[in-house]
């Protein structure tokens, strides 16, 4: 499958942007670590701001920020997000308070479903076409670059990909140990324009090996399924045949190849 | 335009029934499955669609590590009406690695953690050692357990929209297959009893204290009830098929629909574009149908601005309850069982119509000629899906 890559968003300690990031995928800085600020969204609403979880407010920021590069208006595109978990945060204190008064608020039960950032997002950018949040546990992110690659083209539209995990709180931090917030947006376009930053052709193929992670990455991030995105962003900045290879299954990976 | 596909194999599991028949027949008679609430672990003053069978469900020595409601049921349901079987040979015609997977579900193993969460360690917190998250509650756990039931090895994803999570997938697999990515698919979706949506729905004051009565004037709420089912879908001509999707967003708020629901009538809308039919060459409407006074006025006004009031239409809520996750595959079923079997489901436990419904909502079921139905799942987000089934005679 070819696709014309439109815009980035980025979101991670050290990479408050798609510029930060660039230049150490690109080999022309150093990552340096530093804590990422909480996010805070334009595009939400100062109540829907409050009621929101952080990882809602992460997701749309990384959105924010590439719907700030392209032309394409928000309402021309389908959603596809992508996810290991729900928000955490979210389910900690829904299971604390089920254990416990089963009192339960409203708002945070609408919260605690997996599609919470896209139904935010659409709600706040105005965007009625139709919004996919998908699950892959450690392989969310190849997941859902296929599956937005795939309505891209099937459709013939253009797609807002965005992959975000946010922190887990104890104790559920001692089973899935997603310390630091990522996330990564990624406009995917079916064929490509003026603006296209680079054109991917994407593949499923055999998985062969257990997929290292990028040397300059902390290890903290391994946990994190959207990390594994930034092999594939290193395909904007490669030379033309370059290609990454990111994690589908035990059996399968998706081959990113820069055209 | 999608390229039709073809239903090689299909069944559901929920309160009414295990498997096809037993659903089936319960759509015949016309029988609500649901029943007062007997949870012990979850005592609230409302109705349930429990299926007991799958609490003693024994996973495979293997795979004990997934056990958990949520997979119990997705197990009983696997081994109704010769799936795994037809599964096998789809493997066996396409080779393991290209056949996709692609399931549904809101809540997942979520009971799992919720319990374990009643057993913390008093002293450091810790949830009890024998506790597994990525097997027993993450999202993607059933997604994992099912594909390794199947021995499958093409791409598989979990579709996690709300209540619009199992109709989803059968968008995802079209795609995929027109792509080239898989040869055939398995699609499908399970949700199953939890404190997280008993007490949820709760309070957003959703629910029911009586049995879920869609569109009735005095309907109070939903029923939720947990279920499993699976299609196999693939290339080729069939005698069902799937011939039209449709995917919106409502853009208007997190948990209440658009008041004219708009974002469903754009879904219906896509769904007979891409089946390539109009609205007159549906022949019945399985509606989403839960029970709220929002959610049905909403979508009544949608299926008015379709349709009309000439097509047919039914909620089968009152018989399954409302399974959340699952209810995209269950109704999308229950919609094959109609083609099937030539029989349009009625609305058990709708009473009296309410008259502001603009919708021809049908309170018993009828044995009618069939050939194109189309089923509707929304969920929260505004998560519009509609599905078009096709049979060929």
């Amino acid at each position: 499958m070819r696709v014309a890559i439109e815009a980035v968003g980025v979101l991670a300690p050290g990479f408050p942007d798609w510029g930060n990031a660039r230049d150490v995928l690109a080999g022309r800085a150093p990552f340096v670590d530093a804590p990422l600020a909480p996010c805070a969204p334009a595009s939400l609403a100062p109540s829907e701001r409050r009621r929101s979880s952080a990882t809602v407010r992460l997701a749309l920021a990384a959105a924010e920020q590439a719907m700030k590069q392209t032309a394409i208006a928000p309402q021309d595109m389908a959603l596809v997000f992508a996810s290991a978990e729900a928000a955490a945060v979210i389910t900690h204190q829904l299971c604390e308070a089920l254990a416990g008064t089963r009192e339960v608020s409203p708002t945070q039960f609408h919260n605690s479903v997996h599609n919470a950032p896209s139904g935010y997002y659409s709600i706040a950018m105005k965007a009625k076409l139709g919004a996919t949040s998908l699950c892959r546990g450690p392989w969310s992110f190849a997941a859902g670059l296929l599956g937005a690659a795939a309505q891209a083209l099937g459709d013939d539209v253009p797609v807002l990909f965005v992959c975000y995990d946010s922190p887990l709180p104890a104790p559920l931090c001692e089973s899935l140990p997603v310390i630091e917030a990522t996330a990564i947006a990624i406009m995917i376009s079916p064929l490509p324009a003026a603006a296209t930053l680079a054109s991917w052709e994407i593949a499923i193929e055999t998985r062969e090996g257990a997929g290292a992670w990028p040397a300059w990455m902390p290890q903290a991030w391994h946990a994190n399924a959207s990390a594994r995105g930034f092999d594939a962003l290193a395909m904007l900045v490669a030379e033309t045949g370059a290609s990454a290879t990111l994690p589908l299954s035990p059996e399968l990976a998706v081959r990113v190849a820069r055209c | 335009m999608i390229h039709p596909l073809a239903i090689r194999s299909y069944t559901t599991t929920s309160a009414a029934g295990i498997g096809k028949a037993a659903t089936a027949r319960a759509l015949r008679d016309g029988l609500s499955a649901l029943v007062p609430n007997d949870l012990a672990w979850a005592p609230l003053d409302c109705w349930i669609g429990r299926v007991r069978a799958a609490e003693s469900v024994a996973l495979p020595e293997s795979l004990s590590a997934f056990d958990c409601r949520n997979n119990r049921l997705a197990l009983l349901a696997l081994e109704q009406d010769g799936f795994v079987d037809a599964v096998g040979a789809a493997r066996q015609r396409h080779g393991a690695g290209r056949v996709a997977l692609f399931l549904g579900t809101s809540t997942s193993g979520i009971l799992s953690t919720e319990l374990a969460y009643q057993r913390r360690d008093p002293a450091t917190g810790s949830l009890p050692p024998a506790f597994r998250y990525d097997t027993m509650h993450s999202l993607d756990a059933t997604t994992e357990f099912v594909r390794r039931v199947l021995g499958l090895t093409g791409p598989a994803m979990t579709v996690s929209t709300a209540c619009s999570s199992s109709a989803k997938v059968f968008c995802l697999a079209e795609r995929f297959i027109r792509l080239g990515l898989a040869d055939a698919a398995v699609v499908g979706g399970v949700d199953s009893l939890c404190h997280t949506t008993l007490y949820g729905f709760t309070a957003l004051q959703l629910v029911a204290p009586d049995v879920c009565r869609p569109f009735d004037t005095a309907r109070r709420g939903i029923t939720i009830g947990e279920a499993a089912g699976f299609a196999l879908l693939e290339r080729g001509d069939g005698a069902l098929r799937l011939i039209g999707y449709g995917e919106t967003s409502d853009a208007h708020h997190m948990s209440t629909p658009h008041p004219e629901g708009d974002g469903a009538r754009r879904a219906m809308l896509d769904a007979l574009e891409r089946a390539r039919i109009g609205p007159g060459e549906i022949d019945y409407v399985n509606l989403h149908g839960t029970g709220t006074p929002a959610n049905d006025r909403a979508e009544g006004r949608a299926v008015h601005d379709v349709f009309g009031a000439s097509a047919p239409c039914s909620s089968t809520k009152g018989v399954t309850g409302h399974t959340l996750g699952a209810a995209g595959i269950t109704e999308a079923a229950i919609s094959l069982l109609s083609l099937e079997q030539e029989f349009m489901p009625g609305s058990p436990t709708t009473r009296e119509v309410d008259p502001d419904t603009q919708c021809t909502i049908a309170l018993h079921g009828e044995a009618r000629p069939l050939a194109r139905v189309m089923s509707n799942s929304f969920g929260f987000g505004g998560n519009n899906c509609a599905l078009v089934f096709g049979k060929t005679s």
